[in-house]
């Protein structure tokens, strides 16, 4: 007997998928050279010491070879991307300022509204540029300090220079290089030594013109014992050119400090996504990440935590959707550098229609890292046959005084679970949602509310009355 | 030349002199053994055993090697032992051996590899196996070079429908040594099973890999390995679960489990689950970590030394293996030299 198939029709990615007219105030041609990288520093009035390190990335940038590990990366031509586009919009700090057309898209997504509910400040790029960055008057009491990049080179100069693409310097890769020369836009947050930000600070970041680049570059210092949540939305509509997202994420978390770092990625289907993300933790530190891959065609994606302070944490919570026509090659990397150190990495992926969940990570300790502890546990769930799912972490031990455990797991839902759930008067679609749900729920618990929300409407019309 | 970059490995290949001690010990069986000769035989596609280098290495240099068929509803009781010894007249061996077993037969073969002089001995070697629908075979393959040696060598094999071929590997010698199990479950509810231990201690290094892909329908397969590392030892371990499209309702489980004795160790571990078909089952784990304390204190307060201590747990954990090995004369030799290698804790 040929048993059924879970059929499931492509996402309604409705709102985000709505694209505004694009129009501009700046341009940059298309592709690199360094006069398009100096004209870029210089429509953004930085200081020569940027406009220097720009122009070395660049070099840095055409030394090394294109990536030929992971994804297909052929069909990407950085000479057609448009690296800088400056919006129709200066920064603003009241969305009645920003304009019209642009508020209705941030207003569609829902930030403005998130902002007035749930959150402590906002922050929203859109293209190349910051439109609008307000945070709340008792944070900005207590020193807290939340403003794009542009305003933090020129306001805090000397604390960009000093941690500025150190954690992950332009040598690291092609696209980290491609990063330093290009970047523009993205936030920057400062958390004074015992500030518990109790309320979490949200930055969205919207790609709107077609064959474009977004290279944000978000900083974030959180002082010894102080707290902060930090969520990260990026979404773009969906064009017939390829759109390139390679941004940059540095987080330093201090003594006794943590960070929780949370991500919802629900690019369009045209999207490269390329994008390093980078945390170092000193001593009893902690960093949390919570990430949900969902959109983009090609994702090459590790957040890498360097424990390097005695008792430093860390815990990543992941979750890849891959669906039709996309290749999403992500997961984390952990480097025990210290004595005493800790990981936990729960991933999950799901893959459906044709598309291409790739769970690569790497859990490193170093040869003083003793009694360190870590582990890693990775489920896939693949819902048709067309579907492929890739599991490969890499351990790499330098020591013996350490506790690892790792285990990862690939299925599809067990018809004894649905027969199970139907002779309880379940109906099959709803038995399998259920079970979905179920598989992701350790994941959904860990979002911020209204994300969770989302995912569960996204899986529900992912499987609504498409099974038989 | 080869480099190995994980365990610091630059190898250029030695010259190969001819091989002319008698490696075939049948132990009076009248067998159809033949000292092999040039065959058109290929290896299959998709197999790249250690890597094309020692493939052709082996293609172009070969000077040993033995071609066993076994024929239809032929079930040989007895295991058949081949031995390659290097000593100062024979310090090279680079052998070519297939295994061909037909339809409903059965055979048990141990390989063993081993040097008994302080030469420093190289070896270079495939083995190929084809199991037919319905047949059973069993390779036993021991590595015990001594400490100066080199040793790689590639495994494959192709199993039909039914068919079940059963791997042990024991791997204790060796300074630099390579070793690669590629199953290719081609058959419907075709089986492979590995299960492999590895001993490395001083400055030894090791790559070992293992693959099991899975093309037939309701095939299974199962990868069990037990390590132990101590002094400056290094290992890498490659584990790969492959289900290709077509194998419906495939089951794939594979353990790694390494006990660290020494701070100055290096133990990766990469385990790969690759997956493009839905209705399958597979599972991996790897462990790492030093001996359970409770369990080290426990035999201690029964008045073990701490190093006796040690040695039990790790006896322990290889025990069920070497004793799936069907010779006394092996299981008590492979014990005595677990036992020697620790007489220098």
């Amino acid at each position: 007997m040929e048993r059924k198939k879970t059929f499931i029709d492509d996402i309604d990615r409705g709102i985000y998928d709505i694209k505004n007219e694009f129009t501009y105030k700046y341009k940059a041609e298309k592709g690199l050279t360094p006069d398009i990288i100096i004209e870029i520093s210089k429509e953004k009035n930085e200081p020569q010491w940027m406009t220097d390190f720009r122009l070395k990335s660049l070099e840095i940038y055409n030394s090394k070879p294109m990536p030929t590990w992971g994804a297909d990366l052929s069909d990407l031509n950085l000479d057609e991307i448009i690296t800088y586009i400056r919006p129709n919009a200066d920064m603003k700090t009241r969305w009645e300022d920003v304009p019209e057309e642009i508020k209705d898209t941030f207003e569609r997504l829902g930030l403005p509204q998130a902002e007035r509910e749930s959150l402590a400040g906002v922050g929203a790029q859109y293209d190349s540029e910051v439109v609008y960055h307000n945070i709340r008057q008792e944070l900005v009491d207590q020193g807290v300090i939340y403003t794009d990049m542009e305003t933090a080179l020129r306001d805090y100069e000397d604390v960009i220079k000093e941690y500025f693409m150190k954690l992950v310097p332009p040598t690291d890769h092609k696209f980290a290089a491609l990063h330093g020369a290009v970047w523009s836009g993205g936030s920057f947050v400062y958390v004074p030594e015992g500030v518990n930000v109790d309320i979490p600070l949200q930055s969205y970041f919207r790609l709107n013109a077609p064959g474009a680049g977004q290279f944000e570059h978000t900083l974030i210092i959180v002082e010894k014992g102080a707290f902060l949540h930090f969520i990260e939305g990026c979404s773009a509509p969906k064009y017939k050119v390829n759109n390139l997202h390679a941004g940059c994420v540095e987080l330093y978390v201090k003594e006794n400090a943590r960070l929780r770092y949370s991500t919802i990625e629900n690019w369009s289907k045209n999207m490269y996504n390329l994008n390093t993300k980078r945390c170092v933790v000193d001593k009893n530190g902690s960093i949390e990440w919570v990430s949900g891959s969902f959109g983009s065609r090609v994702s090459m994606l590790y957040p890498m935590s360097i424990l390097r302070g005695e008792g430093a944490k860390s815990e990543f919570t992941g979750i890849t959707f891959a669906s039709k026509g996309q290749y999403l090659d992500t997961g984390t990397k952990v480097v025990h550098a210290a004595p005493y150190t800790t990981s936990t990495v729960n991933s999950k992926s799901i893959s459906k229609d044709g598309g291409h969940a790739f769970y690569r990570g790497l859990l490193k300790v170093a040869p003083n890292a003793h009694n360190c502890k870590a582990t890693i546990s990775c489920e896939s769930l693949m819902l048709d046959n067309d579907s492929k799912s890739d599991t490969l972490p890499i351990i790499s031990l330098d020591n013996d005084n350490i506790d690892i455990g790792h285990e990862a797991k690939i299925g599809r839902i067990s018809d004894e679970a649905i027969f199970y759930l139907m002779s309880r008067g379940i109906s099959e679609e709803e038995a399998k949602a259920m079970i979905v749900r179920g598989f992701v729920e350790p994941i959904t618990k860990e979002l911020p509310l209204e994300y969770a929300v989302e995912l569960n409407n996204l899986i529900n019309i992912e499987l609504e009355g498409s099974i038989g | 030349m080869v480099k190995w970059k994980r365990i610091g490995m630059d190898l250029t290949f030695p010259n190969v002199p001819k091989y002319t001690k008698d490696f075939i010990n049948d132990m009076g069986q009248p067998l159809n053994i033949k000292i092999y000769e040039p065959s058109d035989d290929i290896s299959p596609q998709g197999f790249l055993g250690l890597g094309n280098e020692f493939l052709e290495h082996i293609d172009n240099n070969y000077n040993s090697g033995f071609t066993l068929h076994v024929r239809r509803r032929d079930k040989i009781r007895e295991p058949i032992r081949v031995e390659y010894i290097m000593n100062d007249e024979n310090p090279t061996v680079v052998d070519k051996n297939i295994i061909k077993v037909d339809e409903d037969s059965e055979v048990t073969v141990i390989i063993d590899y081993k040097t008994i002089s302080d030469t420093k001995a190289f070896h270079n070697g495939i083995t190929k196996v084809y199991a037919k629908e319905n047949s059973i075979v069993n390779i036993i393959k021991i590595q015990r070079m001594n400490e100066s040696s080199f040793n790689f060598d590639s495994n494959v094999a192709i199993v039909e429908g039914r068919g079940k071929v059963n791997w042990i590997s024991v791997e204790l010698g060796s300074s630099i040594s390579g070793a690669n199990y590629t199953t290719f479950l081609d058959g419907e509810a075709s089986e492979g099973y590995l299960s492999s231990i590895y001993f490395g201690d001083g400055n030894r290094k090791m790559d070992i890999s293992y693959s099991m892909i899975h093309r037939g329908p309701r095939s299974i397969s199962n990868i069990d390995t037990k390590g132990v590392l101590m002094n400056e030892a290094r290992k890498v371990f490659r584990g790969n679960l492959d289900f290709k499209k077509g194998a419906r309702r495939a089951k794939g489980n594979e353990e790694e489990y390494v006990i660290l004795l020494d701070p100055k160790v290096k133990s990766d571990s990469i385990p790969g689950l690759f997956c493009e078909e839905d209705d399958v089952e597979g599972n991996h784990a790897a462990s790492a970590g030093q001996l359970d304390k409770n369990k080290l204190f426990y035999l201690m307060s029964r008045g073990l030394s701490e190093r006796d201590a040690k040695k039990l747990i790790v006896e322990a954990s290889f025990r069920p293996i070497i004793d799936s090995i069907p010779s006394d004369e092996l299981r008590e030799e492979i014990n005595l030299e677990v036992e020697r290698r620790f007489a220098n804790v």
